[in-house]
């Protein structure tokens, strides 16, 4: 079950509205959960459909919260842009309960989002989702020529690599030399 | 949004989902992605057993044989996941780019047979288009898979690389000069498997690198050849179909073996005879031929085979159970001899004979 409003991550959220589930109703009341990402719209979650992600998961389980508690205090995930978070939760709703497919043809075609959507399942530890989404990104280079391959994922050439790995010893060095010279002030 | 942005368990997982031959292109788009398709497919690799190289018309196909079950795209048919193509380039340089192949600028087009790019070369630049492509598929794939270069002619280009166990099939013109057989087989002096069909076979040279072929196949053989191959063959199987062959021959054969005069490396022997009047059940008539009793079950015989270069299709030999053997004088090592109909059959054990007999039930 899920249900979004607009609401800010520190106040405590209004009474969001909740949209038709589509697996059978439990015969217990179920527990609800709140999650928010990057645009502070929070989003209404089942218990259920949050087993999914083993962070969440592993985060109920040490809370304990109440329903009055897990309103007023909703999951943040700031580092997971509002768009991406509305699906997973959609996609965690789908499948509460469910045996997962061994495929699923609903994910995001457009690149950028389909990346965003595999960190953000990474991070909230969703290992299903997870493994259609690496599906997908891997399918976008079959058949491609090196070349091709480099332009959709963004690789590196080993020149550029190498420039990287330059600067990137330089700035260490100069990180390095500033300590030891800070060290040594704070000797005097 | 970058690949390397993901961290290195979505990589890994990126990468388990794609086919081997997508993650071969993948490997030319930088060292730093090789390097980590390497170590995070190091299970995968391992799990390969042999890469090949086959040529058909005027193309190479490098591929990963397995064993199909159904038959539902071309790969299944083929029995291969094809890795890449090579060609000699005749059309030009149109559509070619160029990828740096262990050290090596080698051109590649995108081929219409199959969506995997295909190297392609003129033909004086075969030889070393062919090394630096092969010193790149054992460096990816490692060293614990069998590459195998599979021949349909002596007479086609076969290079000459380590790490390479070479298949060929021979079949041979009646009147073909000695000269030119003895030169491929010096120049290819770690052959894995020969095929072939030849009726002057007598005249290849004792010495000749052909008898230390690991497995030899020979078909339709003339008895005084026979005789010339079970004496000098040095290698560790052989099989001699639609051949003649009369009991004596075997005799004399099997005493050498016994008394350790030669065949020190054999395994494996299978004479397949076209003699039907031939009376092969001679051979276990000599008085050195032990018998167990025929009460008891005497063990099974069977090696890996090395005959074929696709071990699915027939991964072991025939297997010999049998109640006679002969036993080496020198090391007392045992070996079956099965006779039925016109096929005689000789395994050898690594046992000897009293540990042999242990195994009889």
């Amino acid at each position: 079950m899920s249900s979004t409003e607009q609401g800010t991550s520190s106040a405590a959220p209004a009474e969001p509205t909740t949209a038709p589930e589509s697996a059978a109703a439990p015969e217990v009341p179920e527990s609800f959960y709140y999650v928010h990402g990057k645009d502070k719209v929070v989003h209404k979650v089942s218990a259920g459909a949050l087993q999914h992600s083993a962070l969440i998961h592993g985060m109920i389980s040490n809370l304990g919260y109440t329903e009055e508690q897990a309103k007023a205090n909703p999951f943040p995930f700031e580092n997971i842009d509002g768009d991406i978070l509305q699906m997973v939760v959609d996609w965690c709703n789908q499948h509460k309960g469910k045996p997962t497919p061994p495929e699923d043809t609903n994910l995001p075609k457009q690149k950028e989002k389909l990346f965003d959507l595999v960190l953000a399942v990474n991070y909230l530890e969703i290992k299903e989702l997870l493994t259609y989404c690496c599906k997908q990104v891997a399918m976008m280079v079959k058949g491609k020529s090196p070349e091709e391959i480099r332009e959709i994922w963004m690789i590196p050439t080993d020149a550029e690599d190498e420039a990287a790995e330059k600067e990137a010893k330089k700035r260490a060095g100069k990180e390095a030399a500033g300590e030891t010279a800070a060290a040594a002030g704070d000797a005097k | 949004m970058k690949l390397s942005n993901f961290p290195y368990l979505v990589q890994k997982e990126i990468f388990d989902n794609m086919k081997t031959t997508n993650l071969f292109w993948l490997s030319f788009a930088s060292k730093n992605i090789k390097k980590l398709i390497k170590s995070s497919q190091a299970k995968r690799f391992r799990s390969i057993s042999r890469i090949t190289y086959s040529n058909f018309v005027n193309k190479w196909y490098v591929g990963i044989p397995f064993k199909s079950i159904n038959m539902r795209t071309m790969e299944d048919c083929m029995e291969m996941d094809t890795i890449m193509t090579m060609s000699e380039d005749f059309d030009g340089t149109k559509h070619i780019f160029r990828l740096n192949v262990s050290g090596k600028k080698i051109g590649f087009r995108v081929s219409n047979e199959y969506p995997i790019p295909e190297a392609c070369f003129p033909p004086i630049l075969k030889a070393r288009a062919f090394k630096a492509i092969h010193n790149y598929i054992s460096d990816f794939f490692g060293n614990t898979v069998v590459y195998q270069w599979i021949a349909k002619s002596y007479r086609f280009f076969i290079p000459q690389l380590p790490n390479l166990s070479l298949f060929v099939s021979m079949f041979v013109h009646p009147l073909e000069n000695t000269e030119v057989l003895e030169t491929f087989f010096a120049s290819y002096p770690e052959m894995k498997h020969i095929h072939i069909q030849w009726d002057e076979l007598q005249l290849i040279s004792p010495e000749s690198k052909f008898y230390q072929a690991e497995s030899i196949r020979i078909t339709q053989y003339r008895s005084p050849t026979v005789h010339a191959f079970l004496r000098n063959f040095k290698g560790r199987q052989a099989t001699l179909c639609d051949c003649e062959c009369g009991f004596v021959e075997l005799i004399k054969f099997m005493n050498r073996w016994r008394s350790g005069e030669g065949s020190r490396e054999l395994e494996y022997l299978k004479i397949m005879t076209r003699s039907f009047s031939t009376n092969l059940n001679g051979v276990l008539n000599a008085n050195w031929v032990k018998h167990i009793d025929a009460a008891k079950k005497p063990p099974t015989h069977s090696l890996t085979d090395l005959s074929t270069p696709e071990p699915d299709l027939k991964p072991n030999t025939d297997p010999i159970i049998s109640h006679t053997y002969i036993v080496r004088e020198s090391d007392n090592r045992v070996a079956s001899i099965s006779v039925k109909g016109w096929n005689f059959i000789f395994g050898v054990w690594k046992e000897t004979e009293e540990e042999f007999l242990r195994m009889v039930e």
